[in-house]
């Protein structure tokens, strides 16, 4: 047996129960059909390799110790800021998402990953494709610039199809503000781990998602800054099979390592130890 | 004047490029070209001047005004290797001290694949970091088109000014009407829809200053339009030299950190300017 693999025993690959989520009723992988449950306890990894896109809801149990996790800012919320009407009032949009249980495009707190206090931040794919808002942009800041000050590692799951459209140049600052705020955090040496999972394009690749100490990728996620039906648009071009994958991503040198979701809680368990000193 | 015909005014092929206001800002500019790493990118121009008796920086996107510079430059789309070479130069300046004056005139960060294999993505986010940390006065100003993250990864700057004619947005409307409807016939309907002309984005808190241009546009006077943009540019400049290099780097980081706080001041606040 590895060393690594020494220091990873004993911890379960979820720090919770997980919430139970909508699945098709075969795999888009291999196409056979799917045992809920045991999918559940596999942190939603089909047997073949299939990584199931999350929300932030089911992230945060799988990383942070059963309970620990303590929310924060959850109260602000996203307005109308453009006027945007179409094609349906933004206003509308969000109560709907809010309504479904959904709070916005990033949540974030503190809580322990194998008794180690973190600050964690989760994207949520469900909330406007995970897009970068003044609210998501407000969250990573402030919880970065609290994880510097407190010397407290912070962990990122990403998962966001760039800016938000509907609040404009304003979306696309967010971008500044929170890579002033991962400046703070990586001049205050505090590790920064980044989790790039299915899909992380546009403002969000180009700002914190690539930008930590260790970037690993979730098997077959995609990952670049143009998504590829405007490459295709723009250029003309054929892309090859596997263009922004994680593996090509690993390949142009983006990201350190692709690791899979069984996995990853013990992995990074381990690199918090090994950062620790 | 309609907000598409101001979209197209910014676009105009006639519109002065970066090249033709740094050679009158700066009439013994001197080009510098290269990442160090592997290429130059010739959509952006970058290289050193006298401006105001100080030695300057200039960096700006060009676009090329024959169809064959528009091809060698790409239209003014940035590959990785031009946010390399901003940071490069960006770096360069504070060594000696000069103070660094960004251009930005663009459609976006080239969306290609060629630039997704060399790593656009995290060259325009380490950009976006570093010019927080870069210790001289940086001003910004948006001559043209400042789309996308493309002109964010230059326009991260102690103050940032846009001339009357130019645009500032989350993405090209093009590109916004293929992300809210698939469809970028629907341009007209997303610029409408954006709010980016430059007082709407001054009504936002997003720039400083909104620069006059003469009338009928930059394209009509490229020397008054240049004399306009030196006045406004020695006016941000000049307090910026004055100040420490802690409070300039302090207050950079709180510019962009707070730069939302009209909107978080007054949740209804909208700039629903007319």
């Amino acid at each position: 047996m590895a060393i690594a693999d020494r220091k990873r025993e004993g911890i379960p690959i979820a720090g919770g129960e997980l919430p139970e989520i909508l699945l098709p009723s075969n795999c888009p992988g291999c196409g056979i059909g799917l045992d809920l449950e045991l999918l559940r306890s596999q942190n939603y990894v089909c047997d073949c390799g299939h990584h199931f896109r999350l929300g932030a809801d089911v992230w945060i149990p799988i990383i942070a110790d059963d309970g620990s996790f303590q929310e924060r800012w959850a109260g602000i919320r996203s307005h109308d800021l453009l006027t945007w009407t179409v094609p349906k009032r933004y206003e509308e949009v969000v109560d709907e998402l809010l309504s479904e249980g959904l709070n916005e495009s990033v949540r974030t707190g503190t809580c322990t990953l194998d008794g180690r206090p973190i600050w964690l931040a989760a994207f949520d794919f469900g909330f406007v494709g995970g897009t970068l808002s003044i609210v998501a942009g407000e969250r990573l800041a402030r919880g970065m610039e609290q994880a510097a000050s407190a010397r407290i590692p912070y962990i990122l799951v990403a998962a966001s199809g760039g800016a938000r459209m509907q609040e404009g140049v304003l979306a696309l600052m967010q971008m500044a503000k929170v890579n002033a705020a991962v400046g703070a955090l990586h001049a205050a040496r505090v590790p920064y781990f980044s989790v790039l999972t299915d899909p992380t394009f546009g403002g969000t690749a180009a700002s914190l998602a690539l930008l930590a100490d260790i970037n690993i990728a979730e098997p077959g996620a995609a990952i670049g800054f143009t998504g590829p039906r405007v490459i295709k648009q723009a250029t003309y071009a054929d892309l090859p099979q596997g263009f922004q994958s994680a593996d090509f991503q690993l390949a142009h040198g983006q990201v350190d390592m692709v690791a899979s979701r069984t996995e990853l809680r013990p992995l990074l368990a381990h690199l918090l130890e090994l950062y620790s000193n | 004047m309609s907000v598409w015909e101001t979209v197209e005014l910014a676009r105009h092929p006639e519109r002065p490029y970066a090249l033709d206001y740094v050679k009158r800002l700066a009439p013994d500019f001197i080009e510098l070209h290269g990442d160090r790493l592997s290429a130059d990118d010739p959509a952006l121009v970058a290289g050193v001047g006298r401006w105001h008796g100080r030695t300057t920086m200039f960096l700006g996107h060009q676009k090329g005004r024959s169809l064959k510079e528009r091809v060698a430059r790409n239209w003014g789309m940035m590959h990785p290797e031009g946010y390399r070479k901003a940071i490069r130069l960006a770096q360069h300046a504070a060594k000696f001290g000069f103070p660094i004056i960004s251009l930005i005139d663009t459609p976006g960060a080239y969306p290609g694949a060629g630039a997704e294999e060399r790593g656009i993505a995290s060259a325009i986010a380490t950009a976006i970091m570093e010019w927080f940390r870069i210790p001289v006065p940086i001003v910004a100003a948006v001559i043209g088109e400042g789309g996308s993250g493309g002109a964010l990864g230059m326009g991260v700057a102690d103050r940032v000014i846009m001339l009357e004619n130019s645009i500032y947005s989350v993405a090209s409307p093009e590109a916004a009407a293929s992300i809210v409807w698939r469809d970028n016939s629907r341009k007209v309907e997303a610029a409408e829809q954006l709010q980016l002309t430059s007082r709407e984005i001054l009504a936002m808190g997003v720039v400083e200053e909104v620069v006059p241009e003469p009338a009928g546009s930059a394209r009509t006077d490229y020397d008054a339009a240049a004399a306009a943009l030196d006045a406004a540019l020695v006016r941000h400049m000049q307090p910026l030299l004055e100040q420490s290099t802690e409070d300039l780097l302090q207050h950079r980081y709180e510019r962009f950190r707070y730069i939302d706080s009209l909107i978080k001041a007054e949740p209804d606040f909208g700039p629903k300017v007319n």
